[in-house]
């Protein structure tokens, strides 16, 4: 329990109350069925952790759970094992960072910074020495006596964010901060969290529906639908491993093939698969199949693979998408480096490595 | 500097039909009241030959005529304060309630306003005469034995401007507090701010223009309203809108009633201009 700001006694870099949170089988209700069913998520002290899902999945609510602003139906919310629930927002000691910025627009940046620490009767020179050093933080010294219309979009968002930050909350919470974003700012903003969140080691929660932002910056990101929780895990695991199709569809480009089991063996367009687990002979079994885990090679080549011709491709620079259409009939996609081009029509042998291929279970 | 006819007159001819507009139907009349205002009194005409400052000296030397400034002045004081708690909470539901209630909501607000004024002043006789609804409810409720004095006096007049007015209120406040964005609250909420400081440190401030739009719409108004309180003050009660309109039409005294609209739209002006004054210092101070 140290300090990031000075006079709060601490010289080093890392503050502070790492706080561990703890969602235990949290309901939402609004009356017509659960809009958050009973999920449990723990977030260990320091951890970033991003809630992604569709729009109406219950992220957004989930969060404003964990925030106040909503009451739970049931469940508990624990900060280092002190339910919250009946705890105001106000007495809860939470940074918010919001979609839309909110920071108030009659005030400074100044004021706006002091606003949190006046709450808390923060003596004056200690308000200014901390404001000082969040602006420091966030790249903003010398913008203190702006106005919130006088900034551009990202600066806004750094603001809100060092407002969120300078109360020395809890834990941060994040509603699709960068959603307002263009996409070039997006990416630097993505970065620019990621590192101030790792330098200060405060517990993050992060609401996106937005899966390249939850991969980049999460330590562990939970994939939500319709209220529940459907998977939780490092992006690697979340990408490479989903829990089923929904989510494997959701987290970037994914293949399915499908195929008869047989004896430990799946049987697909692709030959057979070796897969581990239980799965009945006879059944059909989908197999996730990531784009960029299958190589093209030219027939030339003589190399072992499928046969199959590109039906379009699609060049964004470093990366080319082709969609190709396998000698049985099926379509697929293949994402490759564009050091060797195919043109539209080209026959191609298509080499998907066996242990690329991950059971997503039985095909209704 | 030669610059061409076409462009030195250009900007001219631009607001030449707002000019227009305002010196035909604004500054001439009023220039003509003030000048009106100067005229010697008439014997069985308007107004006489010659000028003279008597008018102002009349409305000045007799308590009477200050005694009813104050009293308009004060039943536009209390008709706006009430407008504005009575209005602000039906603005904030209009501006972030459940949609269905709000153009429900919305409806009720203006249909006031299709009603004509004198029809509503009326109907208020009939509810809050010695013998109208309420004081002969209150009375077989066996409540009270006498009725209570709610006509003929500031307190009815003031009921009735409320109920007039209100919409004027409510329309300005509703926008501007739909114009401050929810989440702005609940940031000083997760700052540390309870409901009443996230109110009037943030929500206050921000709908301060509002505010202020409603506040002096609804005072000019109550000041120069005329329908309202003549039917509800009768003989007894009279505001200065009352008495100018007495003095020109009743008793035919045009320099002397248009000396006291003069002095109305004065203090009417100057109480809206320490009003904006005090309410922009506040706003800044915060």
């Amino acid at each position: 329990m140290i300090g990031f700001f000075p006079g709060s006694g601490s010289s080093i870099g890392k503050w502070y109350f790492m706080t561990e949170v703890s969602i235990e089988k949290l309901t939402k209700d609004y009356g017509q069925g659960p809009a958050v069913n009973s999920i449990s998520i723990r977030i260990a002290e320091g951890e970033f952790i991003s809630l992604l899902g569709p729009s109406g999945c219950g992220k957004t609510t989930t969060l404003k759970m964990i925030a106040g602003f909503e009451d739970a139906t049931e469940g508990a919310i624990r900060f280092d094992g002190r339910d919250v629930v009946h705890v105001p927002v106000e007495k809860r000691d939470i940074g918010m960072v919001f979609q839309n910025y909110a920071l108030f627009p009659h005030m400074t940046v100044e004021k706006n910074l002091a606003f949190g620490l006046e709450m808390r009767k923060t003596p004056k020179d200690e308000i200014r020495t901390r404001i000082a050093r969040v602006l420091d933080m966030v790249q903003l010294t010398g913008y203190s006596e702006r106005y919130p219309r006088q900034l551009s979009g990202g600066q806004q968002q750094r603001v809100a964010l060092a407002r969120a930050l300078v109360i020395e909350p809890k834990i941060l919470l994040l509603d699709e901060p960068l959603a307002n974003l263009d996409a070039k700012l997006r990416e630097e903003m993505r970065v620019f969290i990621r590192d101030l969140q790792r330098r200060v080691g405060i517990t993050t929660v992060y609401v996106t529906h937005d899966q390249a932002e939850a991969m980049t910056m999460s330590d562990r990101v939970v994939v939500m639908f319709g209220g529940r929780i459907a998977q939780i895990g490092t992006p690697s695991d979340i990408y490479e491993r989903p829990a089923n199709l929904e989510v494997a569809e959701f987290v970037g480009q994914v293949n399915i093939v499908r195929g008869k089991v047989g004896n430990r063996i799946v049987s697909t367009a692709f030959g057979d698969i070796p897969v581990s687990g239980d799965h009945a002979a006879g059944t059909e079994l989908m197999l996730a199949l990531r784009p960029e885990a299958v190589e093209l090679l030219p027939v030339s080549s003589g190399a072992d693979g499928v046969p199959a011709k590109v039906l379009s491709s699609y060049y964004s620079g470093s990366l080319v998408d082709y969609r190709l259409e396998l000698a049985g009939g099926a379509t697929v996609s293949v994402q490759t480096f564009p050091r060797t081009r195919f043109a539209d029509g080209d026959q191609v042998l298509v080499h998907a490595p066996a242990d690329r291929f991950w059971p997503l279970g039985s095909a209704a | 500097m030669n610059v061409p006819a076409k462009k030195r007159f250009g900007p001219l001819l631009l607001i030449a039909p707002a000019a227009l507009l305002i010196g035909v139907f604004l500054v001439l009349p009023y220039l003509n009241i003030v000048l009106m205002s100067f005229r010697m009194p008439g014997q069985g005409t308007p107004y006489g030959p010659g000028f003279t400052f008597g008018n102002y000296g009349k409305f000045f030397s007799d308590f009477f005529y200050i005694s009813q400034v104050i009293n308009t002045l004060w039943i536009g004081f209390l008709t706006t304060f009430i407008c504005l708690v009575l209005g602000y909470p039906v603005a904030w539901q209009l501006a972030r309630g459940a949609s269905a209630f709000r153009a429900v909501g919305y409806a009720l607000v203006l249909s006031p306003l299709l009603v004509g004024i004198v029809i509503r002043s009326y109907g208020w006789t009939i509810l809050l005469g010695n013998n109208g609804m309420i004081n002969r409810t209150l009375i077989g409720f066996g409540l009270i034995d006498r009725p209570l004095g709610l006509m003929y006096n500031s307190l009815g007049i003031v009921i009735a401007l409320v109920h007039v007015f209100l919409p004027f209120m409510i329309l300005p406040l509703m926008s501007a507090l739909q114009g401050i964005d929810p989440s702005i609250e609940a940031a000083a909420r997760s700052l540390g701010a309870g409901r009443i400081t996230a109110f009037r440190r943030i929500v206050l401030p921000l709908a301060m223009p509002g505010i202020q739009a409603g506040c002096i719409l609804v005072f000019v108004l109550s000041l120069s309203a005329y329908v309202t309180p003549s039917l509800i003050g009768g003989l007894r009660v009279k505001t200065m809108a009352v008495s100018v309109v007495d003095a020109l039409i009743d008793t035919f005294q045009w320099p002397f009633g248009s000396a006291m609209a003069l002095m109305l739209s004065l203090t009417g002006a100057i109480m809206v201009m320490l009003f904006a004054r005090l309410t922009r210092m506040k706003w800044k101070a915060n």
